[in-house]
């Protein structure tokens, strides 16, 4: 998963720390003698030379190691600019690069900075702090049921063929491995094989499943899942629903129509990872429309640039809740920000 | 008895015949996502030679193809420079040499998703054979408990 994007992370990173090495060498301190050019004042006593005293060597292990260093801006700006690349060419949305761009500059730039023990994890760390401030907090499904009202009424949104069906029927399957009890609300009565789909799902993973005629209007259908849930006293309600454009104005009236009826506790948005920026863009414009309580991305194994997993948080200010890594129900992972960076980055904090 | 024996095997079958549908529905995604990556990868090779060609070209004229088979001779302006959109919906100006090289690592890239695609395709293939597989199966022992009740 965003293979791509760690290798050029891996290598923005080494462009970062070589800039830093190369900053302490041109700042060589006056005490050491090294490039101020000036003659040291001649000491009142001559002393006899310790076989202690620091060779060369010492000295510019004094200097690479140990010594304090400040970053100017302009030590970094190079690299920086190759970051920026390297993130915009992952497809990590504009405001989101210059964010973190922005974040890794304060936290480098300007400060006293001891770079002996390790630039490396100087640099990481600011990666890390800057693409963790990106991704936002993540959102923890199962502890947002445990702490609400059941059933937690849950209306799963987005645009065509993203596996959204799919997506349903592996929260079900992940629900029930928490040991949560599920209904599922046949709510996609539109595509035709939509019902059947879900219906193969449910049973597959021994989930009820509420469901009226292809062509019924789907928040009756979800209006009874949510009853059945409530008389069953079963603590989560899926609703699946068509998959729609935010452009068609009928089928968002008719999204305002279900929300209105089944009075959801959380929206999700679901699109595909491989989508990169256009998952972003459109996650913004139904997060405008309907709104979105948080998002989850699908296909994200077969996603190897990783921007719209990066970007999304930012950019529509809601969370990344799930991502979807293949075929099986077993194959969505909760989005964990801190593991995902350190995916990324691997160790050097 | 022989009744309920062969409706159960009627569910499993019609059972086994949605997992088929849905199976050919992600088939069918991901064959259009591979048609999508081959596309890319083409438009960029293809680009990739006619950055090289401007290059070399004798005082920069090429053909431009405008639609309908049709194409013009056209001269450019700057051979060396090149707006490319590199992601996140952001283009820059690059040099020729850099632009290609973007190119050549962009298809590198897509290769390497078309071999994800590809295996998960095979994978989704398999799991449908073995259903066709049952579904024969299921058929045939239909069609035998069919003559044996003759």
């Amino acid at each position: 998963m965003f293979g791509g994007l760690r290798e050029k992370l891996l290598v923005a990173r080494n462009r970062l720390g070589s800039s830093i090495y190369g900053a302490a060498a041109t700042q060589s301190p006056p005490e050491l003698g090294l490039s101020t050019g000036k003659t040291a004042p001649a000491p009142e006593t001559s002393k006899p030379i310790s076989p202690l005293s620091p060779t060369f060597v010492d000295k510019v292990r004094v200097l690479i190691t140990d010594r304090e260093l400040i970053v100017s801006e302009k030590d970094v700006s190079d690299a920086l600019s190759e970051l920026e690349m390297t993130l915009l060419e992952s497809d990590v949305a504009m405001p989101v690069s210059d964010a973190i761009i922005s974040h890794v500059k304060i936290s480098l730039v300007g400060k006293h900075r001891k770079i002996g023990d390790s630039v490396d994890a100087l640099v990481v760390g600011a990666l890390k702090s800057a693409l963790l401030d990106v991704l936002g907090s993540g959102f923890n499904l199962a502890d947002y049921v445990r702490t609400h009202n059941r059933p937690v009424k849950i209306l799963f949104t987005g645009v065509n063929g993203t596996g959204k069906t799919t997506t349903v029927a592996k929260i079900g399957a992940y629900l029930k491995k928490m040991g949560f009890t599920v209904v599922i609300g046949a709510g996609d009565t539109y595509r035709a094989g939509a019902i059947e789909q879900i219906g193969v799902h449910a049973e597959r993973i021994g989930i009820k499943i509420i469901q009226h005629q292809e062509g019924a209007d789907p928040s009756a259908v979800l209006f009874d899942a949510v009853q059945y849930a409530v008389s069953h006293k079963i603590d989560v309600v899926l609703a699946d629903t068509a998959g729609r454009f935010h452009t068609k104005s009928n089928l968002m009236s008719q999204l305002e129509k279900i929300k209105r009826v089944m009075k959801p506790d959380l929206v999700i948005y679901i699109d595909e990872a491989v989508a990169g920026n256009d998952a972003v863009i459109r996650a913004a414009e139904f997060e405008k429309t309907v709104g979105s309580d948080a998002v989850i991305l699908t296909k994200a194994d077969m996603d190897s640039r990783g921007g719209a997993a990066i970007s999304i948080a930012h950019t529509i200010g809601k969370p990344l809740m799930f991502l979807g890594t293949g075929q099986g129900y077993d194959d969505i992972i909760p989005f964990e920000p801190e593991q995902v960076v350190e995916d990324l980055l691997g160790g050097g904090t | 008895m022989a009744d309920s024996i062969q409706q159960m095997d009627q569910r499993e079958l019609m059972t086994l015949q949605h997992y088929m549908k849905e199976y050919g529905q992600q088939a069918e995604i991901f064959v259009g996502q591979l048609e999508l990556l081959e596309n890319g990868r083409m438009e960029a090779h293809a680009a990739i030679e006619a950055l090289e060609a401007m290059i070399v070209a004798e005082d920069a004229i090429v053909l431009h193809q405008i639609g309908g088979g049709a194409s013009v001779k056209a001269k450019i302006l700057e051979p060396d420079k090149v707006l490319l959109s590199i992601g996140a919906e952001v283009v820059i100006e690059r040099s020729n040499k850099d632009a290609i090289e973007f190119l050549k690592e962009r298809i590198i890239e897509m290769e390497a998703s078309q071999k994800k695609v590809s295996e998960t395709l095979d994978r989704l293939r398999g799991q449908m054979n073995e259903i066709n597989k049952r579904l024969e199966a299921g058929y045939q022992q239909s069609v035998a408990a069919g003559q044996e009740q003759e």
